[in-house]
């Protein structure tokens, strides 16, 4: 052995030092991180992505409640240790003020595009402008209110304190798509936009997506026209899950809901599939999930009309938000869509469709329900002549 | 609304650059180059229905300034620059729209704070400490909605290479003290690879030799280098760059003449058919352009007109000719 020098000195040397560099450990998973850049997120948990947040903010910086700006300046003086003069020369600097451009009597009309600036924006927007005044093009009515709807609650405050959503609170913007046996924007236009929080359960969520095909109603019934708003899809076939990073969120709430998602199941054991689970969509609030922002997932009703949907936004709520708790799940965003009106008035949108009519003009023809049984009914309510009535849904019955 | 994406990116960078230039951060320099550009306009003239629309994309292009990878005076320019468009962005408050912080970029902020506290620059705090009372940050998980935006029709965007904070990793992963903890350990292992050898094998043996030799003072030397490289590259920039551009234009362009002379004459002639397919021959097209402009990318979309207007135009057209 070599004297005065142990083999072992110099490898633990090593290894300490080693261990002492060492990087910080594994990455946190609660804060989100994209998967794709701009595309969506790997899986978070919204609760732990909430408490994450609240670890790091201060009470005052969640509140709804304004801070006193003389408040705030008195303990910025403190904070820097700096005197009355500096706190004032501090203030006038960094005002509002000192970014007008314009005087006060020369303030120009914000609506209109200046001439000479030196902005790229503001010399493309004039060119566009000058585009748009010289062809005639018709008014884009779905983009004129595109925002409608969230102006009208944005802001909102309830009138009790007990309506108040809690500060701390998480909101989701979620996208529901299009189903996708829709002929136009299949997967790719969003037919509503819904606000949530994070204490909201999934089956609040169901009940506030319209989709047209859950009021469908199947079967003939011309002989019984009365009778058929008792036959209304919705009622009959209650059945609906979501599915979000492989489980599934059945709807379980009435004796007649069955467990839709178990044939889907089944065929993944006999494919290579990685295992998926079931939970009930009644016991399964925002809070609990652990999922994808921007990541497309699934909402299955009536056996197979499905549609798309997308956590598009995941963050705590702003004074500024609509706080009214009863106006969740709120929509802020919903595409509407062009409506058949009856052949007859042409003013009201069609709810009955008939083939082999003797009486309509064309084969297959739709009537409003009052033209409809003007038609082919008499006063006491008899059937007239040959004809075959279903009752019809109009895909803007939402609108 | 993507269309003004590049515009106004362009103009922030002018903004941004002109404040790189001043070497300053102090708030009054930037809002005296804001007023100067009036860039207030660049709100002006937008549609009502428009607004918001933009409002939140020029919030989110401004966010992108006050993170990492730039250097400290564009993280400062860019946190004035939200607080101006946060200010001036609508008259109403009830309108205002947030500054959007995700949860991975709020360590960034703390640091930021950190360090601009500790420079005491007192404008950068205030105005910081200002907008969280004013209640201007919602607190997201990602910094913009994500929609699974999965085409890419524009290139990825290019961060401004003159507003990056300048590498300084070597510097960092290379100092004093692994230097000499780096010297500690090489000394203590050839004292042992010599006991070792002296006992074994010849002294002349090169098979053991498989570190370098001063290994730790190449290593200082290189990092050395570098850094002022760096330092040189900066100073050497300012005044190449004149010379740079108007060089590598010249290169540019002659390489495109060159290229489009070739295309040209490939497309513009059309090649002759064979013999056995003689009754198809090739159409010339005689209205190719030759000039280096089919370089650039060509709009494959044609918009078709509204069946309205194409009956309204042949309408026109109709009665048009049939004036005598």
């Amino acid at each position: 052995m070599v004297p005065g020098l142990r083999p072992d000195d110099a490898s633990v040397f090593v290894a300490e030092n080693m261990a002492a560099s060492k990087q910080p450990t594994e990455p946190n998973s609660s804060i989100p991180e994209y998967e794709f850049v701009n595309v969506n997120t790997k899986p978070f948990h919204i609760g732990s992505f909430r408490d994450e947040w609240l670890k790091r903010l201060q009470p005052r910086d969640v509140s709804f409640q304004p801070v006193d700006q003389d408040t705030f300046e008195a303990s910025f003086a403190a904070e820097m240790g700096l005197g009355e003069e500096t706190m004032a020369e501090l203030r006038s600097v960094c005002s509002v003020d000192s970014l007008r451009c314009h005087s006060e009597d020369q303030q120009p009309d914000p609506k209109v595009v200046p001439t000479n600036s030196t902005l790229k924006t503001v010399t493309q927007r004039k060119k566009k402008q000058e585009i748009k005044t010289s062809e005639k093009s018709s008014k884009n009515r779905h983009e004129l209110y595109a925002n409608e709807l969230d102006r009208l609650t944005v802001g909102r405050v309830p009138e009790t304190e007990d309506d108040m959503i809690p500060e701390g609170e998480v909101i989701l913007t979620i996208n529901i798509y299009f189903p996708g046996n829709f002929e136009k924007f299949n997967y790719v236009r969003p037919h509503m936009t819904l606000l949530m929080t994070g204490s909201h359960t999934l089956a609040e969520l169901r009940d506030a997506i319209c989709c047209v095909s859950d009021l469908q109603v199947c079967g003939e019934f011309s002989s019984t026209p009365d009778m058929a708003p008792d036959f209304i899809s919705k009622d009959i076939f209650k059945s609906a899950f979501f599915f979000f990073e492989g489980v599934f969120y059945n709807d379980m709430r009435y004796p007649e809901c069955q467990d839709i998602s178990s044939t889907t199941i089944k065929w993944t054991k006999s494919q290579n599939f990685p295992s998926f689970s079931q939970a009930k969509m009644e016991d399964t609030r925002f809070m609990d999930l652990k999922v994808k922002v921007g990541f497309p997932y699934l909402y299955c009703h009536q056996g197979d009309c499905e549609h798309l949907v997308i956590i598009t936004d995941v963050r705590l709520v702003h004074k500024g938000d609509c706080l009214d708790r009863k106006l969740y799940p709120l929509l802020t965003h919903k595409n509407r869509v062009l409506t058949q009106k009856c052949a007859v008035c042409h003013v009201f949108i069609s709810r009955w469709y008939t083939t082999r009519d003797q009486f309509a003009p064309s084969d297959p023809c739709l009537f409003c329900d009052k033209c409809f049984r003007m038609l082919h009914y008499d006063k006491e309510g008899n059937k007239l002549g040959e004809f075959l009535a279903y009752p019809y849904v109009d895909r803007g019955a939402f609108n | 609304m993507d269309f003004y994406r590049k515009h106004v990116k362009s103009d922030c960078e002018s903004l941004l650059g002109r404040f790189q230039q001043t070497q300053s951060v102090r708030f009054e320099v930037f809002s005296n180059i804001w007023k100067e550009m009036k860039f207030v306009q660049i709100f002006s003239g937008k549609p009502t229905h428009k607004k918001r629309a933009f409002c939140r994309l020029v919030l989110d292009i401004a966010y992108c300034y006050f993170l990492p990878p730039f250097s400290f005076q564009i993280r400062v320019g860019g946190l004035y620059l939200l607080y101006s468009f946060y200010h001036c962005q609508t008259a109403s408050t009830s309108e205002q729209l947030q500054i959007r912080v995700a949860l991975k970029d709020w360590e960034d902020v703390k640091n930021f704070e950190k360090d601009a506290m500790d420079a005491q620059h007192l404008d950068v705090v205030y105005i910081l400490k200002q907008l969280m009372i004013c209640k201007a940050f919602q607190f997201t998980a990602m910094p913009t909605l994500l929609l699974y935006r999965t085409k890419r029709n524009e290139e990825k965007p290019m961060l401004c290479e003159q507003f990056i904070e300048r590498a300084s990793c070597p510097q960092e992963l290379i100092n004093t003290q692994l230097l000499e903890e780096m010297s500690n350990i090489y000394e203590l292992y050839k004292n042992m690879k010599t006991n070792i050898i002296s006992q074994i094998t010849a002294p002349t043996n090169t098979s053991v030799n498989l570190i370098r030799k001063d290994i730790v003072s190449q290593l200082c030397s290189t990092v050395m280098e570098f850094y002022n490289w760096q330092q040189g590259r900066d100073i050497f920039d300012e005044h190449k760059n004149i010379y740079e551009r108007t060089s590598s234009q010249q290169e540019c362009s002659n390489r495109a003449m060159l290229l489009a002379s070739i295309k040209s004459k490939a497309y513009g002639e059309a090649s002759e058919a064979s013999k056995s397919r003689r009754h198809r021959q090739v159409e010339t097209n005689l209205t190719t352009q030759e000039d280096g402009s089919f370089l650039k990318e060509r709009h494959s979309r044609v918009m078709k007109q509204s069946l309205r207007n194409r009956t309204d135009k042949q309408i026109h057209m109709l009665v048009w000719v049939r004036k005598p």
